[in-house]
C-alpha cells in the first residue's frame, strides 16, 4: 500500500512538472535550402542542441530558403534566425524593420572577441548591428597541376604573363578557363569584379564605391575592355556563345579532366574541386588571380548573413545560437568537416593544421591580404542591388557586341549614382 | 379563378408577406448565392484583393520588403514606357513569342489531329505518345533539352560527327542572341503542341460523320473537307485556344528563366522575367507591379478583341 502511495505521488509530481518542462524548452528555428550543403552542415549545427536542453535548434529544409524566408518575414512570420544572401539584402530588411538590431547581444555575448573588427562593421545599418557575416569568400585561379607540368607551364603572376600563357594553352588545343554561366547567370559578376580589382586595383574600386571617382574612370573601363577582349578570344569556356551554354558540371569536369587549364572561381568551389579532381585522379592547386602589377590582390566577399527576426518570440535564444554558431570552434569544425567557408572569425592554428595545406594556405593568404591592404571587393557583397544586377546582366551586352565597355560603364555610373544618393550602398570597410 | 384574381405584391412589405414570392426569392436568389459564396469569398481573398493591391503597388515605390510605401503616381508607368529601353525589347520578344505560338503549334496540332482522327486502330497509343511531353514538368523538359542542345555533346554534335562536319549543327543555340529566344520557343512548343492536338482531336470527333459523307457525295477532296467541314466544326475551340495562347504569350516565364534567365545579353528577356528580376533582385517591387498591370492590360485587350469579334456575329 505504501509503495502504491509513493508511485502515485511520483506520478502526480511528474504530471505536475511535465507541462512546466515542456514550456521551458525554447525552439529556435532556421530555414535552410535543401541539398548537399544542408546534408553536411545540418548535423553539425544540431550539435547545438546538446549544449543546453532548454534551447533547441530546429532546421526547416526549404526548396529555396531565401525566397520563402523573404516572403514570410515580410508577412510577419518566418524563422527566428534570418539568413540572407548578403549585406545589401540586410540593408533593405533593416530599413523595413523586419530584423532586430543586435548591438546589445554583441556586447553581452562578446561577439567582438572572436569576429574581426571589419567583419562586424559589415553588418551595420545606420550605425546599428543588424547582421553577422558568414562564409568568407574570395576568388582565386585554380589550375590543373598535371596539365601545367606536362606542358612546362608555370602559373602566371601578372596579366602579361597570363596573356603569354593563354596563347600557349590555346596552341596546345586546350581551353584557357573552364567557364560558363548556364547554371548561374550572375557568374558574370565574378569576372567583372575580379578584372576591376586586378587591372585597375582595389584602391580605384574603393574610390568608385565611395563615389570619389566615376565608374567611367579610364582604368575601370580598361578593365572591362580587357575582360571583353579575353571573352572574344574564347578564353572563357571556348567562346562567348559556348560560355553562355556551359554549365557547372562542364566547369568542374573540364578542369579536373585536363581539357581546360585554369578556372577563376570562388573559394566556395573548393569542395566541388576536391570531389571532381578526386574522381579524375589529377591534382589541383591554386594561385591568386593575376594582376596588372603582379601584386596578390584578393577580393573579399560574404556568402551569407544571419540576423534575428523582428517577430521572433525569443530573440535572446536566437542570439545564443548565433554566439555558438559563429564561435571559432564551431566554424573550425564546419570548415574541416564540410569545407564550409568560415565566418570572418579568428580560427585557431590547430584547426587550420588539420586542413589540406592548399586550403589552409588560401585562408592564410586571404587573412594576410586583408591585414595588409591587399583586399578588394566582391560585387555581390558591396554593391547595391540595382547596380549589382546591372553588372552581371548588362556585361553580356558588351560580350555580344551590343554596347561598348564605355557605354556599359556609363550605364552603371548613372544607376550607381542614384543608389549612392539614396544611401543604398552597403557598408564598405574603410581603407 | 381565385389565384388569377390575387393581387401581385408590389411593395417590399407585401413581397415579404407573400409566401410564393418568398419561396421564389429563396430558390432563385438566396440559395444560389449561398452555394457560390465560399468560392466567391476565396476568389475575393486570393484574386480580387491582391489584384487591387497590385494596382495600388504599381503606383508606389515599394521595394518588396516592409511597408515603407510612397505614392509616386504614374511615375513607374512613365519610366516603363519612356525610359526603360529594355522593356521595349522584352515586349518585342513577347510579340515574337506570340506569333510563334499562334502559328507553329496550331499548324502542327491541326495537321496531326486531322491525321489521327482517321486512325481506327492504335490511335490511343499515338495520342498518348504525343501527349506525354505535356505532362512533364518544365524543369524536366528544360534539363532534357539543355543536354540535347549542348553544342559539344548534344544531338547537333552527334550529327556533325556522323556527317563529318564541324560546328555545323553542333552550335550553341541557347548561347547565341539570334537563336536563343526561338530555341526556347521550340522547346516550349515540344511540350505544348500535344495538348493542342488532343483538344482539336476531341473537337473533330464531335463533328457528325454525316457532314463528311455529304461532302464526299458532293465530290470534296481532303483539303476541301478540312476547309469546309473540319475547320468550321472545331472553330469554337480553335478560336478560344487562339485567345488563350495569345494571353499566355504575355505570361511566358518558366522555360525562359530555366534555360537562359533572359540572356544572352537580354536576347530572350520577356516582360515576366523582367518583372521577376525587378521585384526580387533589384528591390523594385512597385515597378514590377506596374509591369504586371501592363501584362494584364495586354491580356484584357486581347479578350476585348475576341469579345468584339463575337458581338459582330462570329460564331466563336
Amino acid at each position: 500500500m505504501k509503495g502504491i502511495k509513493i508511485l502515485f505521488a511520483i506520478a502526480v509530481l511528474v504530471l505536475a512538472l511535465a507541462p512546466v518542462g515542456a514550456q521551458d524548452v525554447t525552439t529556435v528555428t532556421m530555414w535552410f535550402s535543401e541539398g548537399s550543403t544542408l546534408d553536411c552542415w545540418g548535423p553539425l549545427m544540431l550539435e547545438f542542441n546538446d549544449i543546453d536542453p532548454s534551447i533547441q535548434l530546429e532546421i526547416v529544409p526549404q526548396a529555396n530558403a531565401w525566397d520563402v524566408t523573404r516572403t514570410a518575414v515580410a508577412g510577419g512570420g518566418g524563422p527566428d534566425v534570418v539568413r540572407t544572401p548578403g549585406p545589401s539584402f540586410v540593408y533593405e530588411m533593416a530599413q523595413a524593420g523586419l530584423i532586430l538590431p543586435m548591438d546589445t547581444f554583441a556586447e553581452s555575448m562578446g561577439w567582438g572577441d572572436f569576429f574581426f573588427d571589419w567583419a562586424l562593421d559589415l553588418g551595420l545599418v545606420d550605425g546599428q548591428l543588424y547582421s553577422l557575416s558568414d562564409e568568407l569568400e574570395t576568388l582565386v585561379m585554380y589550375y590543373n597541376v598535371e596539365v601545367f607540368e606536362e606542358n612546362g607551364w608555370t602559373p602566371p603572376d601578372t596579366m602579361d604573363e597570363l596573356n603569354a600563357l593563354a596563347a600557349e594553352v590555346e596552341a596546345a588545343g586546350l581551353t584557357v578557363f573552364s567557364h560558363g554561366n548556364a547554371s548561374w547567370r550572375p557568374t558574370n559578376e565574378h569576372f567583372v569584379g575580379e578584372y576591376w580589382t586586378q587591372v585597375a586595383g582595389p584602391h580605384k574600386v574603393y574610390q568608385a564605391l565611395s563615389g570619389e571617382i566615376p565608374w567611367t574612370d579610364e582604368s575601370l573601363v580598361e578593365a572591362i575592355e580587357l575582360l571583353d577582349a579575353h571573352m572574344q578570344a574564347g578564353w572563357y569556356g571556348g567562346g562567348v556563345d559556348l560560355y553562355f551554354t556551359n554549365d557547372g558540371v562542364y566547369r568542374r569536369t573540364s578542369l579536373a579532366e585536363g581539357s581546360a587549364a585554369m578556372n577563376i572561381e570562388g573559394s566556395w568551389a573548393i569542395r566541388g574541386t576536391v570531389d571532381y579532381f578526386g574522381e579524375s585522379g589529377m591534382t589541383w592547386d591554386w594561385v591568386p588571380v593575376p594582376s596588372h602589377d603582379g601584386t596578390d590582390y584578393y577580393t573579399i566577399g560574404m556568402g551569407n548573413t544571419s540576423s534575428i527576426n523582428a517577430n521572433s518570440p525569443h530573440p535572446e535564444a536566437a542570439a545564443q545560437f548565433l554566439t555558438w554558431y559563429f564561435s571559432p570552434a564551431t566554424q573550425g569544425k564546419m570548415l574541416t568537416n564540410c569545407l564550409k567557408g568560415p565566418a570572418p572569425v579568428a580560427i585557431g592554428a590547430d584547426v587550420m593544421a588539420e586542413l589540406d595545406p592548399r586550403i589552409a594556405r588560401l585562408y592564410a593568404e586571404l587573412s594576410d591580404a586583408s591585414a595588409n591592404d591587399r583586399y578588394g571587393y566582391t560585387t555581390w557583397t558591396f554593391w547595391p542591388p540595382k547596380s549589382d544586377v546591372y553588372i552581371y546582366e548588362e556585361v553580356e551586352r558588351v560580350w555580344t557586341g551590343e554596347i561598348t565597355a564605355m557605354e556599359y560603364s556609363e550605364g552603371l555610373q548613372e544607376l550607381f549614382a542614384e543608389e549612392l544618393a539614396a544611401g543604398d550602398i552597403p557598408p564598405i570597410p574603410t581603407r | 379563378m381565385a389565384v388569377l384574381s390575387q393581387k401581385k405584391p408590389t411593395t417590399v412589405f407585401e413581397k415579404l408577406n407573400d409566401e410564393t414570392w418568398r419561396r421564389k426569392f429563396l430558390r432563385n436568389v438566396v440559395i444560389p448565392w449561398i452555394f457560390i459564396a465560399p468560392l466567391l469569398l476565396i476568389h475575393i481573398y486570393v484574386v480580387a484583393i491582391p489584384a487591387v493591391q497590385g494596382v495600388y503597388m504599381s503606383l508606389t515605390d515599394w521595394k518588396g520588403v516592409g511597408m515603407n510605401v510612397n505614392y509616386v503616381g504614374l511615375e513607374n508607368y512613365r519610366e516603363l514606357f519612356f525610359e526603360d529601353e529594355t522593356f521595349g525589347k522584352a515586349l518585342g520578344n513577347n510579340v515574337a513569342w506570340m506569333i510563334f505560338f499562334l502559328t507553329v503549334p496550331f499548324i502542327m496540332a491541326l495537321f496531326c489531329a486531322t491525321q489521327l482522327a482517321q486512325v481506327k486502330r492504335g490511335g490511343m497509343l499515338y495520342r498518348s505518345i504525343l501527349f506525354i511531353p505535356y505532362v512533364l514538368a518544365s524543369v524536366v523538359t528544360t534539363t532534357i533539352w539543355k543536354n540535347l542542345l549542348n553544342p559539344q555533346k548534344g544531338i547537333g554534335a552527334a550529327m556533325d560527327n556522323i556527317l563529318g562536319l564541324e560546328n555545323t549543327f553542333g552550335v550553341a543555340y541557347l548561347g547565341r542572341p539570334e537563336s536563343a529566344l526561338m530555341s526556347i520557343a521550340f522547346i516550349d512548343n515540344w511540350h505544348f503542341w500535344g495538348f493542342l492536338m488532343i483538344l482539336f482531336l476531341a473537337a473533330m470527333q464531335s463533328i457528325p460523320p454525316v457532314l463528311y459523307d455529304a461532302a464526299k457525295i458532293d465530290g470534296a477532296n481532303r483539303w476541301q473537307e478540312f476547309r469546309h467541314v473540319t475547320l468550321p466544326g472545331i472553330r469554337p475551340i480553335l478560336v478560344f485556344m487562339f485567345m488563350m495562347v495569345a494571353i499566355w504569350s504575355f505570361l511566358a516565364f518558366d522555360y525562359i528563366f530555366l534555360l537562359t534567365q533572359g540572356g544572352p545579353g537580354g536576347a530572350s528577356e520577356v516582360i515576366a522575367t523582367q518583372l521577376y528580376k525587378n521585384a526580387f533582385f533589384r528591390f523594385q517591387a512597385g515597378y514590377g507591379a506596374a509591369q504586371g498591370v501592363v501584362i494584364s492590360i495586354f491580356a484584357g485587350f486581347i479578350i476585348l478583341i475576341f469579345v468584339t469579334v463575337k458581338r459582330r456575329g462570329w460564331d466563336i
